[in-house]
């Protein structure tokens, strides 16, 4: 429907030993709400100044609509930022640091008043023309920095942690407005996070970087739903990765070895053998009486119940040594479990997922994991 | 007695013994002074026993007063004139330097940033001496004005450099970069935002260089051609302990102070006005204009 | 991406300035203290080429500087007047330092102001105030007979080190006191009721806590005001006059504006040079010594 779309081909950057972005090669398109998550480090920050600009290349292409960019500095580039200090000119009124561009462009004097105004109007700050940016709170400085970048019409928007320096309610009401902006403006929007949760609610598709590379590119459910790697599996939520030595695939599943227990995992990487992971989500893993038999069940003992409101989180030893998270939706139903007590665990076939062995240590989480990972948890709405 | 000892002991209150040391001090740094701006207004010739109130030294007498004696004329007209070159031609090329140090990251960068803090450190007589032997042996630089002015120029760079960095550091590359990133060439990005975001610290040093003029003695004493290119400090130097000097030398001093306290207490007020709609600066004033001369 | 030359366009004037007016005349003094001198009017002849360096008079300098001789009764004399001068500036100056950034509170506006007023006199004008108070009829000698603790006028300005030293502290001290100031203003009060809360006195608590931890400001103050001292000429000049207090400076000054032995005065800049250089390198040392002990405390 619309320009915008943004080719990186086998892009990198060093900054002196350190290799900032190693190679990527990541195609949006055109009208894509695209989110690029890592922790700190990863080199998305550095992804993002590339497409900006600021920084140059050290080899690789960025394309943007097929044209390549990297010759072109960042005031003629169709791209504009929005900065996580959001970088408002604190010597200009909020009129002023929205026209700034438009009057770089030569606009006439009376469209650049039309247009200003109309795109304050469309970030919902009609009437704050006149402030200056020391005399507006933190969100509407972020929708400041946003009009200032919108007003150009630029073919893409890139935005490094817009919401970083926000508390966390105001954030969660930014989210909506900015997927909303971006629906009603059409452009591309490049969007820099750490925050999982932020990538997952507002993106059409998201890349996962860690050390300079792209783990996985894919829309949220199914990043969710199927990483493809242990860092993406680890980094997206809560995990429960175990190492298993993989037999191959026979019939639909791969069969793996956990210590003395056999595992069939149906989704993945199937066919895969020896050393590697499998990973299965908290709220895909059933907790059963000790009694219960069939296949795909280990044997453990509950170490922890903790309560979380809406749902409740177990923590049980399996016989293997391997700690498991189970989550249940307090829904009335399910019976209540003792701290203490034998259990039989359940990770369902079509639930448990073969990945590629990933790097050491990036494995089975530590009861300290477990226990920071608890109090972050965010409970999916019921 | 006991009260008075109490007073000073007693462990919840406020450290009395150093509150005394404090206010003391105070007052022995500045009552000398004071006094001797007294003793410009003596009616007498003695700088040291009280004859009398007159405003004799300032323009009373036909031959001796500051606004009649064509040496003490000359010395404040000297020190004015110098400050003014000095700030004239020490805070661009210092602003520059800053900008250019902060910014640039090339391998010149680093000898150019330790060769700035030389002149810092460096005692002012090995300035002035080596000053003086290479306009003399090498550049053919007749000393007088010129002279002085070179070697103001020279030891002032480095405090405006101290201070415009500073600045530069807390503003970070952000601002730029945004103008860049809406379209503004590197040229209209440094004069649209980075002109205006140093602006205080620009201002403040034009402030600090002034004061570092006008007090300058060494360097510009060995760079001076005789009487015509004396400063105040000079004449203050020179005439100190003299038998036959009179009051009139407290009275040129006494000028001299009055017009830096001018100058200084208009540019704060004048830094706190333009630095108000600057967030985090106009607290900071007092210390940006003052602190830095150390 | 900013074009290669932007930045560094603007640094170029001002690095060029200091190159020539900076460091080619540092260079310029060597080439005096190592050239010779035109025998008829004694005017220095100096060697631009290092090969063509002469050692005679930096020798005959050096000699002097040996025990007993000129410049050994000079330096000693110098270094004693510092380091009283210094250490009565810390005497001073910590504890108003100290009181400025831990008790002062209503009264914290005005006392800044007052310690900054120095600064914006000029430091001649102070010299002028204490020798109108310090000549045989000043205030001083006229309070101290009043008070009974003389009975004849002491000739203060006729080449006493007492006076030149109390001169010294009081052109320094203020100098000293902000930056310690700012140093000990940084401190962490908590870190401080925390040596309370432990059970140390608050004499302990300053011994044990506040002055280490604001050991590298003393350091650093003190150097502050040490360089320029050992430069200084103009302050015994004034006060003293006499040669029985001359001190480094004073000897350079008298090369140069008086004698017309300027190569033996360029040597003797290159010494005190020298001198310093050590002096500010042990400083450098100590203090990147002390912050790298902190990052490994703090790993």
């Amino acid at each position: 429907m619309s320009t915008g779309a943004v080719e990186l081909v086998h892009l990198r950057k060093q900054f002196g030993e350190v290799t900032a972005v190693d190679g990527i090669d990541v195609s949006i398109e055109a009208g894509e709400f695209f989110s690029l998550l890592g922790p700190s480090g990863c080199g998305k920050t550095t992804t993002l100044r590339l497409i900006a600009g600021f920084e140059r290349p050290d080899d690789g292409k960025i394309l943007l609509d097929g044209a390549d960019m990297a010759a072109t500095p960042p005031h003629r580039r169709k791209v504009n930022t929005v900065f996580q200090s959001y970088a408002l000119f604190p010597h200009l009124d909020v009129f002023d640091n929205v026209a700034f561009g438009l009057r770089r462009a030569h606009v006439k004097k009376a469209h650049v008043r039309t247009r200003v105004l109309n795109v304050l109007e469309a970030v919902r700050l009609g009437g704050y023309e006149k402030r200056k940016p020391g005399q507006l709170s933190g969100g509407q400085q972020q929708r400041v920095a946003l009009a200032r970048a919108l007003v150009l019409e630029p073919k893409v928007l890139l935005l490094d942690e817009p919401l970083g320096a926000l508390d966390a309610k105001l954030r969660k009401a930014l989210q909506l407005e900015l997927k909303g902006i971006q629906e009603g403006f059409g452009i591309t929007f490049v969007y820099v996070t750490h925050d999982q949760e932020e990538a997952l609610t507002m993106s059409d598709r998201i890349a996962v970087m860690s050390g300079g590379h792209v783990e996985q590119i894919a829309p949220p459910e199914q990043m969710y739903e199927e990483p493809e790697t242990v860092f993406v599996a680890d980094f997206l939520g809560v995990s429960n990765l175990m190492k298993v030595t993989a037999e191959g695939a026979e019939g639909g599943a791969c069969r793996t070895r956990l210590g003395d227990f056999s595992l069939r995992a149906g989704c993945g990487e199937i066919g895969r053998q020896g050393e590697t992971h499998v990973v299965i989500r908290p709220e895909r893993v059933v907790i059963e009486a000790y009694e219960a038999s069939g296949e795909n069940r280990v044997p453990g003992m509950i170490e922890r119940v903790v309560y979380h409101g809406a749902s409740d989180q177990l923590v049980v030893r399996l016989a293997t040594g391997d700690l498991v998270q189970a989550l249940f939706v307090r829904d009335g139903t399910s019976r209540e479990w003792a701290q203490g007590t034998a259990v039989q665990v359940h990770l369902p076939v079509e639930a448990l997922r073969v990945l590629p062995p990933g790097p050491a240590g990036g494995g089975v989480p530590t009861p300290q994991d477990v226990a920071l990972d608890a109090t972050a948890l965010e409970v999916p709405a019921s | 007695m006991r009260r008075v000892r109490d007073w000073f002991a007693n462990p919840w209150g406020r450290p009395r013994a150093l509150g005394t040391i404090t206010w003391l001090y105070m007052a022995w740094s500045i009552v000398p002074v004071l006094i001797a701006i007294l003793f410009s207004f003596n009616d007498g010739r003695s700088r040291s026993v009280w004859q009398g109130f007159s405003t004799r030294w300032y323009w009373g007498d036909p031959n001796l007063s500051v606004f009649h004696d064509p040496a003490a004329k000359s010395a404040l007209e000297q020190s004015l004139r110098l400050a003014g070159l000095d700030m004239l031609f020490a805070v661009p090329l210092g602003v520059g330097l800053a900008i250019g140090l902060t910014r640039w990251r090339g391998y010149g960068a680093k000898p150019v940033n330790y060769l700035m803090l030389f002149p810092l450190v460096t005692p002012e007589i090995v300035m002035g001496v080596s000053l003086l032997l290479v306009f003399v042996l090498l550049y053919g630089i007749a000393l007088g004005t010129e002279a002085q002015v070179l070697g103001q120029v020279t030891f002032s760079i480095s405090y405006v450099v101290i201070i415009v960095r500073g600045r530069l550091l807390s503003i970070g590359p952000e601002y730029e970069e945004a103008a860049r990133d809406l379209g503004a060439s590197p040229l209209a990005a440094f004069r649209l935002v980075l002109v205006p975001l140093l602006a205080p610290a620009v201002f403040a040093s034009f402030i600090v260089v002034f004061a570092l003029s006008i007090d300058d003695f060494v360097v510009t004493d060995y760079l001076s051609a005789g009487s015509p290119t004396q400063t105040v400090p000079i004449a203050i130097y020179s005439n100190a302990r003299g038998g036959t000097t009179t009051p009139a030398l407290n009275a040129l001093a006494t000028v001299m102070v009055v017009v830096t306290l001018l100058a200084v207490g208009l540019a704060y007020f004048v830094y706190r006005w333009a630095a108000r709609s600057q967030p985090g600066t106009s607290g900071r004033a007092l210390n940006e204009i003052t602190a830095l001369e150390v | 991406m900013t074009r290669r030359w932007f930045w560094p366009s603007f640094a170029l004037p001002g690095a060029v300035w200091l190159v020539l007016l900076f460091l080619v005349p540092t260079y310029a003094v060597v080439a005096v203290a190592f050239g010779t001198v035109d025998p008829i009017f004694q005017n220095p002849v100096p060697a631009w080429n290092p090969l063509d360096w002469q050692f005679d008079t930096m020798r005959s300098v050096l000699a002097e500087f040996e025990p007993g001789h000129t410049f050994w009764i000079v330096s000693v004399r110098t270094l004693a007047y510092v380091a009283l001068s210094v250490a009565g500036c810390l005497l001073i100056g910590y504890p108003v330092a100290y009181y400025l950034a831990r008790h002062a509170r209503r009264t914290k506006g005005i006392l800044l102001v007052l310690l900054i007023v120095p600064f914006w006199v000029s430091y001649l004008m102070r010299m002028l105030a204490w020798i109108g108070l310090l000549f045989p009829d000043g205030l001083v000698n006229r309070t101290l007979i009043h008070l009974g603790v003389i009975s004849q006028p002491v000739g203060w300005l006729d080449g006493r080190p007492s006076s030149v030293i109390l001169a010294l502290i009081y052109g320094y001290v203020p100098y000293l006191i902000l930056p310690l100031y700012a140093v000990l203003d940084r401190i962490d009060r908590s870190v401080l009721e925390a040596g309370r809360d432990l059970g140390a006195s608050p004499i302990r608590t300053f011994f044990h806590v506040t002055l280490p931890l604001s050991r590298n400001g003393i350091l650093a103050a003190s150097v502050l005001i040490t360089l320029p001292m050992f430069g200084d000429y103009y302050t015994n000049d004034v006060i003293s006059g006499s040669p029985h207090t001359s001190m480094i400076g004073n000897q350079i000054n008298l090369y140069f504006q008086g004698g017309t032995q300027k190569t033996v005065g360029a040597c003797l800049v290159i010494v005190l040079s020298v001198f310093l250089a050590l002096l500010m390198s042990y400083y450098l040392w100590v203090t990147v010594r002390a912050s790298a002990e902190t990052k490994e405390s703090l790993l």
